[in-house]
């Protein structure tokens, strides 16, 4: 049967009963709009919380020694090279920095607390938070600064403020507890406050001469791209023989498998929402098919193929489906366009910032999600129209034309 | 010898119906050549239609050959059956049985559609052959915009355009007032004189009966005369 002359019939049997098709269509629509709008929050929320971990000092790949996760200190350092950069030569790196990051207990004349504190050359770190911080005072001025910055969070919390002093304690290389006092060069304030309570930055020279070690504690690498992860590990594993190499999927699990939960609520949305929706579709389709049975039993009397009637119905259904995809894709992008920007979230962003979201949300529309859905879809639609096209060829033109 | 059109040796074809058999065709023998105009008749339930289905091949014997232009129908499959009735025979139903989403010329069209004929020899000959059925106005009108008479002239059209071997017939003029049958069936004659279409038909009008060239009598499923 040829194409053309399939589509034409489709085409006017779908008009005959626009009313019905029209509602299908809508009812299409609006689902894979819904779909795709709840996609784009979660796959913003996904991104958001990965952006978050590589920005939170973890970076893409991160050097440590292999007893660090287990008991962080400065007897778990190491020290690097000098130019082992020299490796990545042939990956496309945005930067790295080499910290010193030790467990330790800050005081201040009325509160004490439990920190990290972080020794850096806040050169390196426009590769962490770090860098685009906003700071109440003044920013660390070098690996040589000794002065310290501490969370806003934190620094209300030890009743404090920027030029007051700390004492901070910690535990040197010997295991032999070492103190000193700094003077607060600034305050900061980061879109979560559990990284505000938890960070306290001094530069990295500070921090070698309070444990008397002149060694680091993780290595961290930011690259241009996800993609470029299997490659920078590989090399980086040849100069860090004997330390650990990871990627921040290994060193931030929660956060790895949450992107991963949003690859596939994409589809267990779909499917939920969709599949109630081909019940219904289905129950149209059959009525579709039984009302005309008596003419699509003419059709067959008159020399057309059983094969071809069920295409015809298929063609219909996948018609009606195409046709509810594209206006809901396009709804959609509609919807979205205005918010594509980011959304401002500055009136929640008390239980945003614990959840680790920043003030600006940005969902995301993925032009791959959209293509998924669509093909989707389309083969929902074949396989939904399957069984009433069947039905439609079971009886024999002749009882299909007595009735 | 004369190669028959149809051909049926034997045929029988019983429904059951509720555990007892209905025996609408019992052991038929029978044949047509080609340029005749046979009629079918006899009252309700003889089996009339029973034997034009089993010989378009939109329902099979129990027992029985018939062949059909040569071909041997018990042996076909439902599509090659499909192919036999698109490329040798033309129906023509009680009920127009016309594509109600389609114009008249499309309806005229759909089986050169199917046959694989392009467009422009489509509605030439679509065109010309509801010209000389005087429908040629009405082209682009719908079934539903069309009296009875009307349809039933566009079914013909549709039966006759792709010069099919045979012309099957169930009451053509069942839903028809006497003019327009008697146009009708100068029309059939029409065809089978000039272009020389088998056409077989059944009816009890005996209108129709009168314009064949035979006659062929069936009771209970036998044919009783000829
Ligand atoms: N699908 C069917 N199921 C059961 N019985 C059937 C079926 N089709 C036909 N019959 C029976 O077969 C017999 C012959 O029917 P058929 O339709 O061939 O008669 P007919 O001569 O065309 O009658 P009419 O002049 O009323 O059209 C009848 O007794 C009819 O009831
Ligand atoms: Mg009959």
């Amino acid at each position: 049967m040829p194409l053309k002359l399939l589509l034409q019939l489709s085409w006017r049997n779908l008009w005959r009963h626009r009313r019905r098709n029209g509602i299908m269509v809508l009812a299409i629509a609006l689902a894979v709009t819904g779909v795709m709008l709840m996609n784009t929050l979660m796959r913003g929320m996904a991104a958001e919380m990965r952006e978050a971990a590589i920005d939170n000092l973890t970076g893409h790949i991160k050097v440590i020694h292999p007893g660090y996760m287990a008991d962080p200190g400065i007897g778990r350092g190491f020290e690097p090279e000098q130019g082992w950069e020299q490796a990545l030569a042939d990956v496309p790196v945005a930067g790295w920095a080499q910290r010193v990051r030790v467990p330790a207990v800050i005081m201040s004349e009325r509160e004490t607390r439990g920190v990290q504190l972080v020794g850096v050359d806040p050169a390196q770190e426009t590769i962490s938070f770090l860098g685009s911080l906003s700071v109440d005072g003044e920013a660390l001025s070098g690996a040589e600064d000794r002065r310290i910055i501490v969370g806003a969070t934190l620094a209300e919390q030890l009743e404090t403020s920027v030029g007051r002093r700390l004492v901070i304690m910690t535990q040197g290389a010997d295991g032999l507890n070492r103190e000193a006092g700094y003077r607060i060069a600034g305050t900061y304030d980061a879109d979560s406050n559990a990284l505000e309570k938890v960070f306290v930055f001094t530069g990295a020279q500070t921090v070698a001469r309070l444990l008397e070690s002149p060694a680091v504690t993780e290595v961290s690498l930011r690259l241009e791209s996800d993609d470029d992860i299997p490659l920078a590990l590989a090399e980086l594993g040849a100069v860090f023989e004997d330390l650990d190499v990871k990627a921040w999927q290994d060193l931030e699990p929660q956060v790895a498998s949450m992107v991963l939960v949003a690859d596939f609520g994409l589809y267990i949305m779909y499917f939920v929402i969709m599949g109630a929706l081909v019940f219904g579709l289905v129950n149209a389709l059959v009525t579709a098919v039984m009302e005309r049975v008596r003419e699509l039993g003419m059709l067959r009397a008159l020399g057309m193929r059983p094969r071809s009637v069920v295409a015809q119905v298929v063609v219909e259904s996948t018609l009606v489906m195409t046709a509810g995809v594209v206006a809901g894709l396009a709804l959609a992008v509609v919807c979205y366009l205005p918010f594509s920007g980011g959304i401002d979230l500055s009136a929640f962003s008390e239980t945003m910032q614990m959840m680790g979201v920043r003030n600006i949300f940005t969902p995301r529309l993925e032009v791959a999600d959209m293509v998924i859905v669509f093909v989707l879809s389309l083969v929902l639609g074949v396989l939904a129209s399957l069984y009433p096209a069947r039905r439609a060829v079971k009886v024999t033109p002749l009882d299909a034309m007595r009735r | 010898m004369t190669q028959h059109v149809v051909e049926c040796q034997g045929v029988s074809r019983t429904y059951q119906d509720d555990a007892v058999p209905v025996h609408a065709l019992r052991d038929v023998d029978f044949a047509v050549d080609s340029g005749e105009f046979v009629s079918l008749a006899g009252p309700s339930g003889s089996g009339k239609s029973t034997l034009l289905h089993v010989i378009g091949g939109l329902d099979r014997p129990n027992a029985g050959a018939i062949t059909v232009d040569g071909e041997d129908i018990n042996a076909l499959g439902d599509s090659e059956l499909a192919d036999l009735r698109l490329n040798k025979i033309g129906f023509v139903f009680q009920a127009y049985n016309l594509i109600p989403v389609l114009s008249a010329q499309e309806n005229v069209e759909f089986i050169m559609q199917l046959q694989g004929i392009d467009a422009a020899e489509r509605g030439d000959r679509a065109l010309g052959t509801l010209d000389s059925l005087g429908m040629r106005d009405l082209a682009d009108r719908r079934p539903g915009e069309m009296s009875g008479g009307q349809q039933q002239r566009v079914a013909i059209a549709r039966a006759i355009v792709t010069n099919p071997v045979l012309l099957l017939a169930d009451e053509p003029s069942a839903n028809l007032d006497t003019g327009t049958t008697g146009e009708l069936l100068e029309l059939l004659k029409r065809l089978n004189k000039e272009r020389g279409v088998t056409i077989l038909t059944a009816t009890h009008d005996p209108m129709v009966m009168g314009y064949a060239s035979r006659q062929v009598h069936l009771r209970d499923g036998e044919i009783v005369s000829e």
